[in-house]
């Protein structure tokens, strides 16, 4: 230990950021409780928790977007509780947001989706677009960003570049406090390493970034500080040296967590039953017999090549196969072809060429339809639109799909009694938690992961031999990624094949027997669990060409 | 469940919107210089047929005793119903399109095609044909020309994304004009001294009687509300209506679950269309006992109206078919009996559309219904695709 410095003997300067005591209820939930909230000036500080621990809510109070219904707020120990009525008053102060969904208009240049919302005028209401212009490159230099084409379209930038964009934009407007909701949610992971180095560089400078995540090991990695919400409340509050990812995670999963990684399974033998969870009553489910083909996989697909809407070979001849009671996860940065080669799989959208093949049984010119009786199951990406018809029941959205299933309630004429029989034993087995109302319940009324307890009960109904699941934990709370995780696990003890699309490299490394990587529409490299990793996978995702050569 | 009106709710705001307007239209009244009091009156006898006094003249019933006489007036009562019969029709066909998520704007067109199929076959067989054969026969050219008119724009929609509203704007323009072209040229009245544009009049098998002499009301009251009923079975109880309105509230969803939306789609359009074609042929058969320019007023427009105040649903439909049959009757009773212009019903109709829009924007059906206005360029492209 070195003698303090003059800095550290100095009384501590106002927090950049102290929230005190902040409740916001919406209708039905509160989001947040008496809230605290410290952040010191020019420190990187995690905000974790759960889904639904109100860490976003947190922050969209502090950009002005919500109004806390009790509470106060300082900045720099000034008090601005009653000035912050929108995000205007929070850029007055300083604040810039980065939120989860990106907020570039697509059809304008970089340069104007910069200075949107502060364009420098000059007399007579003229734009001054050349000081803009170099103010930006400036700020760009700053940051490490080297000279940009600011004529370019927002449109043609990488996810990653777009957001670098919006921390310029912020920066731009004078941000001093720099928020950033789930900012590596769809990064592949050296684009996020990237990411943190700016923000890194960010704070040096005296920039004080705080970040929502619920990824721990971004946390560890990259916060000096770290506070825990969970179900609305303070958790604790860490200094991140001192600390350590199970410590936080404990944390926020508060008493539900015996041992410190609480959602891991068992992933070969018996499933452990948990007291927590029911088990899925997928025991009664019997799966048709398998009829073992020598030698051929389960599911084969030959040199698919799919086009996307804009008329773009999104899959370029793939060629994949899963077995029986295999697990094929397909890791790839978002927007890597994956949506599509998955849609042409389920046949929502035509393959331009190549055959799809499951038990034998070739499917490439099937329906929809035709191919879910072969015994393919699917789990939509969006469940909202996808998934579910949100303002149906549960017993109508359990039948969709089955209409014409006699046993299900369907028919010509369909038997209410039979549909909500079935339903309400789904209900039971699968734990959909429906409040007071029950089986009738508007499934738009329903928590995320009770939704999509009603997609998989749906799909796990229809004794699948072949399970596509896209991002099935993507939204969900721990609690409902365990039910995912157990139907997925189950569903392959049972012999059916499970294809896995995820963009949670934990979440494909935990599950999957394989992992299939897509870079541009291509599988560049089919990983057994044993050799992949994720910083293997990281690589091929972003196409790293000696990666390539390693994983063919 | 779904975007229908709760029975008892929305029974009680429709009534509360029709309360509105009706205070309204007396004020306005008023303020025009006449009786709102007598107008009102007026409007009410005419609409329902109910009266204060003892009757005064044939068919008229009385009813109660002492300062508390009244009487019912059967013929004013029976031209409300009829009124209502092309409003039942043409509503329930609305509400089909958007239980589909289709905004079918063609009502109109598919009524006037089925009128005029209904006229043509109507007029074969020179009365030699057994009359319950030749009214069926009758009925299923109305319904055979509507589900035609509906169901182009249908396939339109689920092959290439043409959007519904638009083609069936279209589609009523061509057959408002083919209508016309026809009544002057090709099925013109073959009666030199006619010089109306109007086809021949149809065979007497072909016609529908009225119940009450010198009304339009027939028994295509009681085949609406038979239709009204079916629809109402088709929609809740049968896969058909359940695959309706998957389409029409997740189309996306739909589509994954394996739906073919396409068919869907066009099946819904064609039934739409046969429900407004087979209001036409009523028209023809009870009313008019041929095709004439202009027989389809604005039914098919009105439907849109029925359907909405109705909340999508049949029996919803159906009193709000009544109700805007017996308010258009009465305007007119009002008409004549007070001068106070008829125009002032319209003005009740409105508002009690303004009510039910106000109601609608915080209602599922909303969704429904801007969903199926505002289609994004994304399905269309998807469809587009699909259909490729």
């Amino acid at each position: 230990m070195s003698a303090p410095t003059v800095a550290e003997l100095l009384p501590d300067p106002p927090p950049a950021v102290r929230m005190e005591n902040i409740t916001k209820r919406f209708p039905g939930v509160v989001a947040n409780r008496g809230v605290h909230l410290q952040v010191r000036a020019g420190t990187f500080h995690a905000v974790i928790g759960e889904n639904g621990a109100g860490k976003s809510t947190l922050l969209n109070i502090l950009y002005g977007r919500y109004r806390p219904d009790a509470g106060r707020i300082f900045l720099h120990g000034e008090e601005v509780t009653q000035e912050l009525r929108g995000p205007i008053d929070a850029i007055r102060h300083g604040i810039g947001l980065v939120s989860q969904h990106h907020a570039l208009i697509p059809a304008l240049s970089l340069l104007e989706n910069v200075v949107l919302g502060s364009e420098p005028v000059l007399p007579g209401g003229v734009l001054d677009w050349r000081r803009a212009a170099a103010r930006i490159q400036s700020l760009a230099k700053q940051l490490g960003l080297g000279t940009l084409d600011l004529s370019q379209r927002a449109e043609r930038l990488s996810v990653a570049a777009q957001q670098k964009v919006e921390i310029l934009k912020a920066l731009y407007r004078g941000a001093r406090i720099l928020l950033l909701d789930e900012p590596t949610a769809t990064l592949a992971p050296q684009e996020a390493e990237a990411l943190f180095a700016l923000l890194r560089g960010l704070v040096q400078r005296g920039t004080t970034v705080v970040f929502v995540t619920h990824k721990l090991r971004e946390v560890m990695a990259h916060s000096d500080a770290v506070s825990v919400l969970r179900a609305g409340r303070n958790a604790g509050d860490f200094v991140t040296r001192e600390t350590d990812e199970r410590t936080l995670l404990q944390c926020m999963m508060g008493a539900r967590s015996g041992s410190g990684v609480a959602f891991r399974v068992p992933l070969t033998g018996e499933l452990e039953p948990d007291p927590a969870l029911p088990v899925p009553g997928m025991e009664a489910a019997v799966f048709r017999p398998i009829r073992p083909l020598s030698g051929s996989p389960l599911f084969q697909i030959e040199h698919a090549t799919v086009r996307n809407l804009r008329g773009a070979r999104a899959v370029q001849d793939v060629s994949l196969e899963v077995g029986m009671g295999e697990i094929v996860g397909v890791a790839g940065v978002d927007g890597s072809g994956q949506q599509e080669l998955a849609e042409a799989i389920i046949g929502l959208r035509p393959m331009e060429t190549g055959r799809l093949f499951l038990a034998g049984v070739e499917l490439t010119r099937m329906r929809v339809r035709a191919r879910q009786r072969q015994g393919i199951a699917y789990i939509p990406e969006d469940r909202h639109r996808s998934g579910l018809v949100l303002d149906f029941d549960i017993a109508e959205n359990y039948l969709l799909g089955h209409e014409d299933c006699e046993d299900w309630g369907g028919g010509w004429v369909l038997k209410p009694a039979v549909m909500f029989r079935r339903a309400a034993e789904m209900v039971q087995r699968y734990d959909v938690r429906t409040g007071f109302r029950g089986v009738p319940t508007p499934v738009r009324d329903l928590s995320g992961g009770n939704q999509q307890k009603v997609v998989f009960a749906r799909a796990m109904e229809s004794r699948p031999r072949f399970v596509v699941a896209c991002q099935p934990t993507r939204g969900l709370d721990v609690e409902a990624t365990r039910f995912v995780y157990r139907t997925l696990l189950q569903a392959r003890e049972r012999g059916a094949g499970v294809l896995l699309f995820s963009l949670d490299l934990d979440e494909l490394l935990y599950l999957s027997d394989r992992v299939a990587v897509m870079f541009n529409g291509r599988i560049v490299g089919l990983l057994p669990r044993d050799t992949a990793s994720a910083e293997r996978i990281g690589a091929l995702m972003t196409g790293s060409a000696e990666a390539m050569e390693g994983a063919s | 469940m779904t975007g229908a009106v709760t029975p008892g709710s929305g029974l009680a705001r429709a009534l509360l919107s029709v309360g509105i307007a009706l205070v309204v239209a007396a004020v306005i009244m008023h303020l025009s210089g006449y009786d709102a009091l007598s107008g009102l009156a007026a409007l009410w006898a005419g609409a329902t047929g109910l009266r204060a006094g003892p009757p005064q003249a044939d068919g008229q019933i009385a009813f109660g005793a002492g300062p508390f006489t009244g009487h019912l007036d059967v013929y004013n009562l029976a031209q409300s119903l009829a009124r209502s019969t092309p409003l039942l029709f043409t509503g329930l066909s609305v509400a089909l399109g958007l239980r589909a998520g289709l905004f079918n704007i063609g009502a109109q067109g598919q009524m006037i095609a089925g009128a005029l199929a209904a006229a043509v076959i109507g007029g074969a067989g020179g009365g030699t044909l057994p009359g319950p054969v030749h009214l069926l026969l009758v009925l299923c050219a109305g319904a055979l020309a509507g589900a035609a008119w509906g169901a182009v724009p249908g396939i339109l929609r689920a092959t290439r994304g043409v959007h519904e509203v638009i083609s069936t704007i279209l589609f009523n323009y061509l057959a408002t004009n083919l209508a016309t072209y026809l009544v002057t040229h090709g099925l013109k009245d073959p009666d030199p001294r006619k010089m109306a544009p109007q086809t021949a009049a149809i065979a007497p098998t072909a016609h529908l009687h009225p119940w009450v002499a010198g009304s339009n009301l027939t028994a295509g009251l009681l085949l609406a509300l038979v239709a009204a009923m079916g629809v109402a079975c088709l929609v809740r109880r049968t896969s058909a209506g359940f695959q309706i309105r998957a389409v029409g509230q997740g189309l996306e969803a739909a589509r994954a679950a394996g739906i073919s939306v396409p068919g869907v789609m066009v099946r819904a359009m064609a039934l739409a269309g046969a429900l407004a074609g087979v209001a036409g042929a009523i028209e023809v058969m009870g009313v008019h006992h041929r095709y004439v320019q202009g027989l389809a007023g604005t039914y098919g427009f009105d439907g849109i109206a029925v359907a909405l105040l109705g909340g999508l649903n049949g029996m919803g439909v159906t009193l709000s078919a009544l109700f805007f049959g017996a308010l258009s009757n009465g305007a007119e009773f009002m008409e004549l009996e007070t001068n106070v212009p008829r125009a002032l019903a319209v003005i009740v109709q409105a508002i009690v559309i303004l009510c039910v829009g106000v109601r609608l924007a915080r209602r599922s059906l909303a969704r429904q219904v801007v969903a199926a206005v505002q289609d994004s360029d994304e399905d269309l492209l998807e469809e587009e695709h699909a259909g490729r």
